[in-house]
């Protein structure tokens, strides 16, 4: 999912860098202001292991390889400002040492894995435990809320890349969607598995779910906010055959012949029978991840075993 | 050449080239592509190749680097040029690929030049924010632990098993892969922040205070 130099406009790298600065800032001002900060040390640690973990790869499809991502995994453990924190540190190394992720465009990939990777994670999981209670409910949420955050992510890398006239968005988000579809039940399946571990031995370390951050209004809104604009984008084709927002504005403006100009292959692409079919693939792909998600979820949480809390067995 | 006498400079200069060379246009948005885009980029990778040549006494570490990016940079880059109208497509592609390595070469060379220490002073004298690059430098800490920790796992795991397990082996038990993966991961989360918190303990028992 990281976005190299060279393929974002200079206009959406400006705008990224200034969002995802804004983020960052935020979450330090937040985390000098918490009664309890934690230490550095921690923070740098739990970052380290998620570089760590990134670089396992795991075999998704012949061909094909994912990594966990742990945006989710570090916001139910350290809420998800702390979490967004790490992220960038983990971004930042990886961009600055090991060119994973472009300095331009850093900013874009902040805002994908280490903003609304953790709000949308958190979001999700803390509204799945509120249903299950206890560290199943955790295990559910963090499961339910990887994937979720691996979609969402996936839909703003492809807003970035549209925007910037690398791809037609309508050409773009259906491929990175239905990718990160697979893609998203890994990073759903990893988290989970990670999460039954620590939560066998280390139950207080999921205390982030049972924080304020859980409870804050702000918070949630923010993460609902970035899942339910992803699902909009990913069942847009779905849902009317009018021009879109961005259509009806090139229209408006006199500038859609241009845009249908530079981009042959998806103007001929729409007279195609299959177009449609193609088009609305992120939405089906969507909700049969869910769906399956929702099965891994059940299944992943089932193998946790508490000591002394039975009615997890 | 790991001791530069002004880190903020170099790694200011450093991330200006890159991020010059990543934004320099490449011909997108229609029309050709601007010749001072290629004059940009050619100055960029030749400064790059002369700092890293000049700071680690040879070109391979960094040409290793380049090649690994190579995979995603073409997977983006000729998709993309595929779309745009056939006359122009050479010049995009070639656009393209040269922006994404001349962006990526000036990092490589900063970090070539200054180390991840010199970074960490870079970042400092640049006043980023502190808890950012503290947190930032205990991660490049903690990193080499870390990875002690793999390897020594690896080590037990490998003493454990019976016969080596096929890469074959991930793909046809999804499953076992998945809850192995979970199980080393966690342990190793385990491990990382227990060994933090230790630290941690020690160092307010000596007197350390804040965070």
């Amino acid at each position: 999912m990281h976005v190299p130099d060279g393929f974002l406009s200079g206009g959406v790298a400006a705008l990224t860098w200034g969002a995802a600065a804004g983020s960052i800032l935020a979450a330090i001002r937040r985390e000098r202001r918490a009664e309890e900060p934690m230490p550095a040390g921690i923070l740098g640690s739990v970052a380290a292991f998620l570089f760590a973990a990134q670089m396992i790869n795991v075999p998704v499809a012949p061909g094909t390889s994912g990594h966990l991502v742990g945006a989710t995994l570090a916001a139910v453990l350290l809420g998800p400002w702390r979490a967004c924190l790490a992220m960038s540190a983990v971004l930042a190394v990886q961009a600055l040492i090991f060119q994973d992720g472009g300095i331009a465009a850093y900013g874009a990939n902040v805002l994908d894995m280490a903003v609304a990777g953790p709000f949308v994670g958190f979001a999700v999981a803390s509204i799945a435990g509120r249903l299950v209670r206890g560290p199943r409910g955790a295990v559910v949420g963090g499961v339910l809320g990887g994937f979720a955050a691996t979609v969402t992510g996936a839909t703003l890398v492809a807003v970035w890349l549209g925007l910037s006239g690398l791809y037609p968005l309508g050409g773009i988000l259906p491929v990175l969607v239905v990718s990160h579809v697979v893609i998203g039940l890994l990073e759903a399946a990893l988290t989970g598995a990670i999460l039954v571990t620590l939560l066998t031995w280390r139950p207080d370390l999921a205390a982030a779910l049972a924080g304020p951050a859980a409870r804050r209004p702000a918070t949630m809104a923010a993460g609902v906010f970035g899942f339910a604009v992803a699902l909009a984008l990913i069942a847009g084709p779905w849902a009317s055959t009018r021009p879109d927002g961005l259509q009806a504005a090139a229209n408006t403006l006199g500038f859609a012949d241009r845009a249908r100009a530079a981009w042959p292959a998806l103007a001929a692409m729409r007279d195609l029978p299959w177009a449609r079919f193609v088009l609305g693939a992120p939405g089906m792909a969507g909700a049969l991840g869910t769906g399956a998600a929702a099965l891994l979820a059940w299944a992943i949480s089932r193998s946790l075993a508490v000591p002394g809390d039975e009615t997890h067995r | 050449m790991r001791h530069t006498a002004r880190p903020g400079t170099a790694l200011a200069a450093g991330l200006a080239a890159s991020v010059i060379a990543a934004v320099a246009p490449a011909g997108l948005a229609g029309g050709s592509v601007p010749v001072t885009s290629f004059a940009i980029w050619g100055t960029v990778l030749v400064c790059s190749v002369v700092v890293m040549r000049s700071s680690e006494g040879s070109l391979s570490p960094a040409i290793r680097r380049i090649v690994w990016l190579l995979v995603p940079v073409l997977l983006l880059g000729v998709t993309a040029s595929l779309l745009v109208p056939r006359e122009r497509r050479l010049a995009v592609g070639a656009a393209l690929l040269l922006r994404s390595l001349a962006s990526a070469s000036a990092a490589i060379a900063t970090v070539a030049a200054l180390g991840p220490g010199g970074i960490i002073r870079g970042l400092r004298a640049l006043k980023a924010p502190a808890l950012l690059v503290d947190v930032l430098h205990a991660m490049l800490v903690a990193l080499t632990a870390v990875a002690r920790q793999i390897a020594a796992m690896q080590r037990s795991r490998s003493a454990r098993r019976a016969r080596s397990a096929p890469l074959a082996a991930l793909v046809t038990s999804p499953v076992q892969s998945v809850t192995g993966f979970g199980r080393i991961a966690g342990a190793l989360f385990l491990r990382s922040v227990e060994r933090a918190e230790a630290l941690e303990r020690a160092r307010r028992a000596r007197g350390g205070g804040g965070a």
